[in-house]
């Protein structure tokens, strides 16, 4: 990784500062295009053929039952997974094109909020949450390291909690402190991989509301999987449903709500 | 994983305890191998090294000096060791010191002892050569017999001259008449007849062994066809039997005289006074038969060390049980 | 039937480990180089493993005194005692009980550890944290476990001799400078580095299977559980295969 490349990355979202365009618009080149992208495990097809674009600034909720492959999708987004074939065009580059370096560039703009946390328990939150900053900006002093860490923590409520061990806190607690540790790289794109699932409803609501509001204050794109449809509802500019492996639909919660395919309403229910 | 600062100060501490102690060992097991330190070499010869090995252990006087280098054989019969010795213990080793071999305790490994010589000599440098002690071999042997033989023959064949002058002189017999000489001359002839007594069985002997040699009998004829020992081994057993010829002829003439002597000094008769006259004639009888005594001690010794040699020890040792028998049956035929 | 596919889950257990310990090369000698990871787990490895190591060290020497001690009065050598318990930990007991505690701590925890990572897809958030998760976490620990083995061998070796000087003053009596000179005056280079070389590969394989099992372990706590488990066995198996293999070059090399 070349040095100079992650001030690169830095900068960007600090010259969107200024916009307020609303979200669902898109505006110049959209954060992911995703064309024609197709995976299979041995002979289970997971993505047939799917099709979706992410605007900048905008919230998509990838809808669907358990199991239909949405990890899958998110996961190729940011080159955890491989695709078989298709396209995956994020900041107009195509991730299965692209070697190390490059994908690891990519990565520094794309948070990624993993289902389990996936905080590093052999660390404390503020390990944690130095991690993806000393591994993406190689050059950062640490005064600097600690305002960062301090500010991200004090967006998701815990400012307190730097010193602790993942272990110690709470399924919330630990969510919020994902949700910074993915905020600090300060990225263009989030991921949510079921940000809501194994929380109690209210605690859901509260990380629900917390998206939207790192979203405005971030100005990032988000792909929110999930299934829970208080989270949706909250969260949601747009939803696109995942049945089959492909895009059976998209438009917004209200307008999927309306609908009377059945496909569509078993979620409504 | 609850303890998550690592220290660096442990972790180094950690790191160096076991290299230092690691190297410790290393530096003590070359140093005891001479690794390190300045050693001179030396050489020292065996004819059978035991089983030694490089890295073996070097004594002086029983104090630690060094280690063996490297050991190669030069012939059939000699293996050099090339001894590397600590240069601390250079002022104490002389020229003339020996090296042997030992082992280190009940079954220990095997060890290079330099025992300190017993005369003064000048001090030893790189290169020298060790002495080590003289194992009695069979060729060595073999050659002093050899030599001995060949006194033995040259005595004899003066004794013969000798013999034949005393037969040949009538004075000689006139010695005999007198009293005082008389019972000289009986001395000297008692040793003489014993000596010829002696010369007798050893050459018996010494025909019984040349014999079986050839035969090719026993571990020691297989071991003289296999080696450049034959050789010499050969020519050594072919002086012994002309001496052994020589000696048996002397004998008999010796007996004769005897006997002629014996019965003339019995009889009392002939010029005694006119044999007194030839003196020089007496002092060389007299020095003859020192002389062949002299001989046959040495030849004695030799058979007996030859008896004593490993290698001919067996054969010895059926040989006496061989006449042991023969005595016990003559004994028991005897009874009969 | 059956044996014939666990012969084939076998080789291609085999296979799997063999590319494994491929990638590690190939990775290992590539940059970034993870220093700072390397030396947090030479610490939590190494320095970490070695009460566990001087403990059971201590205790064998102690113990396999003792028990020597009889059979030597029977043959009257007795005063041999130290040099046969000295060659028999540093040349064969040292090494492979060391490694075996070794593997017994370190190899489950790496499974363990690893696996509970994969589990919790903390392998992948690494990875998306631009690091990559097989030089962060594989390269390091099996470094470290090789680099760290050898010198808790060491200091094993060392802490075994000195319960041993303790065993045998339990019944007899004899000075620490005569202890320690006969031991070591018993040592040549063929007893010691042939030993010491050998505690790199137990290092390795402990390593390489600690980590190739949490790294490919099934999702689920029984996954993390069996990928401790096996790790543990299969490299405590593998410790006795590379000494075997071990003293038959040694022997082939006239070092032995």
């Amino acid at each position: 990784m070349t040095p100079d490349a992650p001030y690169e990355i830095r900068s960007a979202p600090a010259g969107q500062a200024e916009q307020q365009t609303p979200a669902h618009v898109q505006q110049g080149q959209p954060a992911i295009i995703i064309e024609g992208l197709c995976k299979k495990f041995g002979t289970h097809i997971v993505l047939d053929h799917f099709n979706l674009t992410v605007g900048k600034e905008e919230n998509v909720v990838i809808l669907g039952r358990s199991g239909v492959g949405k990890s899958v999708l998110i996961k190729c987004i940011v080159g955890l997974l491989r695709p078989d074939s298709g396209r995956i065009l994020v900041f107009g580059k195509n991730i299965p094109d692209l070697d190390h370096e490059e994908i690891d560039r990519v990565r520094a703009k794309v948070g990624f909020l993993f289902q389990s946390n996936a905080l590093y328990d052999s660390m404390t939150v503020r390990a944690n949450l130095e991690f993806p900053l000393r591994r993406h900006w190689i050059a950062i002093d640490q005064k600097e390291i600690d305002e960062m860490v301090q500010e991200v923590l004090d967006n998701v409520g815990l400012g307190h909690t730097a010193d602790m061990m993942p272990e110690e806190l709470s399924g919330g607690m630990r969510k919020r402190i994902a949700l910074a540790r993915t905020l600090i790289l300060k990225p263009e794109i989030i991921l949510y991989d079921e940000p809501t699932t194994g929380l109690d409803p209210v605690t859901g609501r509260e990380i629900s509301r917390l998206i939207v509001e790192m979203q405005k204050k971030y100005h990032t794109a988000s792909m929110i999987i999930s299934h829970d449809m208080g989270c949706v509802k909250t969260t949601a500019d747009r939803v696109a449903l995942l049945i089959d492996g492909k895009c059976y639909t998209e438009g917004t919660y209200d307008a999927l709500k309306r609908s009377n395919d059945k496909n569509i309403a078993q979620f409504f229910e | 994983m609850a303890n998550l600062k690592i220290s660096s100060l442990k972790l180094g501490l950690f790191v160096l305890a076991g290299l230092f102690l690691f190297i410790l060992t290393l530096y003590i097991i070359g140093k005891n191998q001479n690794f390190f330190g300045s050693s001179f070499e030396v050489r020292a010869r065996f004819s059978n090294v035991n089983g030694l090995i490089p890295g073996n252990n070097i004594r002086f006087a029983g104090i630690q000096a060094g280690t063996v280098k490297h050991i190669r054989v030069i012939n059939d019969s000699s293996v050099e060791v090339v001894l590397s010795i600590d240069n601390e213990m250079k002022p104490y080793i002389h020229k003339n010191a020996v090296a042997s071999l030992g082992t280190e305790g009940l079954m220990g490994n095997k060890v290079v002892n330099i025992v300190p010589g017993k005369s003064a000599a000048p001090l030893i440098g790189s290169g020298d050569l060790l002495a080590t002690p003289k194992t009695v071999s069979t060729d060595e042997m073999l050659l002093t017999l050899a030599t001995t033989n060949n006194n033995i023959a040259e005595i004899s064949e003066g004794l013969k001259g000798t013999i034949r002058r005393i037969n040949q002189s009538k004075a000689l017999w006139g010695i005999l008449d007198d009293g005082s000489l008389a019972g000289n001359i009986r001395n000297s002839l008692r040793n003489l007849s014993q000596a010829s007594l002696h010369t007798n069985e050893m050459t018996r002997d010494l025909g019984d062994i040349v014999s079986d040699i050839k035969e090719g009998k026993g571990s020691i004829g297989s071991l003289v066809r296999d080696t450049v020992l034959s050789s010499s081994l050969a020519r050594a057993v072919e002086k012994v039997r002309d001496a052994g010829a020589s000696i048996d002829r002397l004998a008999g003439q010796l007996d004769e005289t005897v006997q002629d002597i014996h019965r003339q000094v019995a009889e009392g008769k002939g010029t005694v006074h006119a044999l007194l006259q030839d003196s020089a004639l007496a002092r060389k009888l007299d020095a003859s038969m020192e002389n062949i005594r002299a001989g046959t001690d040495a030849f004695n010794q030799d058979m007996l060390a030859l008896q004593h040699n490993f290698l001919f020890r067996g054969y010895f040792r059926k040989l006496e049980k061989e006449k042991k028998k023969a005595a016990a049956k003559n004994e028991t035929a005897g009874t009969h | 039937m059956a044996s014939t596919s666990k012969f084939q889950a076998f080789l291609t257990e085999t296979g799997d480990i063999a590319r494994f310990t491929g990638r590690y090369f190939v990775q290992g000698v590539r940059p970034r180089f993870e220093i700072g990871e390397l030396l947090r787990q030479c610490f939590l490895i190494g320095y970490n493993s070695f009460p566990l190591v001087g403990l059971t060290g201590f205790i064998m020497g102690l113990v396999l005194t003792m028990q020597l001690r009889p059979s030597l009065v029977d043959y009257g050598v007795e005063s041999q005692l130290p040099v046969m318990v000295g060659v028999a930990i540093v040349r064969e007991i040292g090494p492979v009980i060391t490694a075996l505690i070794f593997a017994g701590k370190i190899a489950s925890s790496m499974g363990a550890e690893l696996g509970s990572m994969k589990v919790t897809e903390q392998i992948d958030a690494m990875e998306v944290s631009g690091t990559n998760p097989f030089k962060y976490l594989v390269v390091t620990r099996v470094a470290a476990s090789t680099l760290m083995l050898p010198i808790l061998v060491i200091l094993g070796d060392t802490i075994a001799l000195l319960g041993s000087f303790i065993g045998v003053n339990i019944r007899a009596n004899t000075s620490f400078t005569l202890f320690f000179r006969q031991i070591v005056n018993s040592f040549n280079f063929g007893d010691v580095l042939p030993a010491y070389i050998k505690t790199y590969f137990f290092g390795f394989a402990v390593g390489i299977i600690g980590c190739y099992k949490g790294y490919y372990s099934k999702k689920g706590t029984e996954g993390v559980g069996r990928a401790a488990n096996s790790a543990v066995v299969m490299s405590s198996i593998l410790i006795f295969i590379i000494d075997l293999i071990a003293v038959q070059i040694t022997d082939l090399l006239g070092i032995n």
